[in-house]
């Protein structure tokens, strides 16, 4: 139920970032998001196409989601990266090391990241 | 004529929410002030436990509660009549609150007045998880009425949590069990203190209150 509050934010940076740009048209705004930030993709698409609605800037635009493999730290030996395991019978997300093994793990929620807009610039 | 270029922008999407985030922890800090944020299922006992803190701690601390729930503002006027100075923010549709929802509290008080900030999160195990809200520790409270899966069914919460609160022990072994949830608390993460209270009987709140790091006279 955040995907409203997210894509709010993304159209207010993305207003910015085109401003700075004198650009005429947004067209494709890339966005990746970590799979344990709990970002539903079809909300969050349906939240941008209602918040662009009445802006002539972002007409048309496409709003394209990439989630990005979870990522931990191990408490025990430092590694940061992938989880060899992700759950198993036990816990729905039991993440194990990919390194020393160990289960004793933060997750690494990386937040919801603009990472290209294509734009319209008028010459 | 009209050019097509593409930006590479790299930049969190709600980098503005980290950002007061960080400001108000910093603040915190600075002035030397405690704020914890209080997250949790419905009906856990994050009121009732925040109600025995108040009676606790404002005899010797200024507290300031800002409860967050989508509508009344039931738990904010029951924390207040325990000597604690509430507000409540109503989050309509919201699941969770933000740091700019506390910013905008925080804006409207003298925060030299008090000592220590509770917030007091939305009912919900998922949510709140995403959005710092600048305080320096994060707990999340659960009761053994909720069943002895609750912990394994919402594990991310508990990934971001300092303290975890297994609220309700009063009932233990009256047909509800603390075990396993204590058990699971312990090995989703082994840097969390886990605490099993009663919000009734102020049963392991001396414990709570030492895990916050709040010294009682
Ligand atoms: N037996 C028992 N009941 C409790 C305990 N803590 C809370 N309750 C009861 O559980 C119900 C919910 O408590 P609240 O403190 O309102 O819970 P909450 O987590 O603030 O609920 P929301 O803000 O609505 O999400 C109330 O009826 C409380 O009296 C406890 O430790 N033991
Ligand atoms: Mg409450
Ligand atoms: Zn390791």
């Amino acid at each position: 139920m955040h995907e409203y509050s997210l894509a709010s934010a993304i159209v207010e940076q993305v207003k910015k970032i085109a401003q700075e740009h004198n650009a005429s048209k947004v067209k494709t705004i890339k966005v990746s998001a970590d799979p344990y930030e709990m970002v539903i993709p079809d909300l969050l698409k349906e939240a941008y196409g209602i918040i662009i609605d009445e802006l002539e800037l972002f007409k048309d635009s496409n709003l394209e989601l990439l989630i990005l493999p979870a990522e931990i730290i191990c408490i025990d030996c430092d590694y940061k990266g992938e989880p060899s395991i992700e759950g198993d019978d036990e816990f729905a997300y039991n993440f194990r090391c990919a390194k020393c093994g160990s289960r004793d793990t933060h997750l690494n929620i990386r937040h919801l990241t603009i990472e290209t807009v294509d734009l319209e610039i008028l010459e | 004529m009209t050019q097509e270029k593409k930006i590479t922008v790299k930049k969190q999407a709600y980098l503005v929410n980290d950002e007061i985030a960080d400001n108000i922890r910093r603040l915190m800090k600075e002035k030397n002030k405690l704020f914890f944020n209080i997250m949790g299922s419905i009906g856990a006992g994050k009121t009732l436990l925040l109600e025995r803190l108040a009676e606790k701690l404002s005899p010797h601390y200024k507290i300031f509660v800002i409860n967050g729930d989508v509508a009344t503002t039931i738990d904010a006027d029951r924390i207040a009549a325990k000597g604690a100075t509430t507000v409540q923010i109503n989050t309509g549709g919201g699941c969770h609150l933000s740091a700019n929802l506390i910013q905008k509290e925080l804006d409207k008080i003298n925060i030299d007045d008090y000592d220590i900030f509770f917030a007091e999160n939305v009912g919900n195990l998922i949510c709140p998880a995403a959005w710092d809200v600048g305080a320096q520790m994060n707990m999340v409270v659960v009761s053994i009425t909720e069943g002895e899966y609750v912990i394994k069914k919402h594990p991310i919460i508990f990934k971001g949590a300092n303290i975890a609160v297994i609220n309700k022990c009063d009932l233990d072994g009256l047909g509800f069990d603390s075990g396993t949830l204590v058990e699971d608390a312990n090995k989703i993460k082994s840097d969390m203190e886990v605490i099993c209270t009663s919000a009734k009987t102020s049963l392991g709140l001396e414990a709570l209150i030492d895990a916050l790091g709040i010294q009682l006279p």
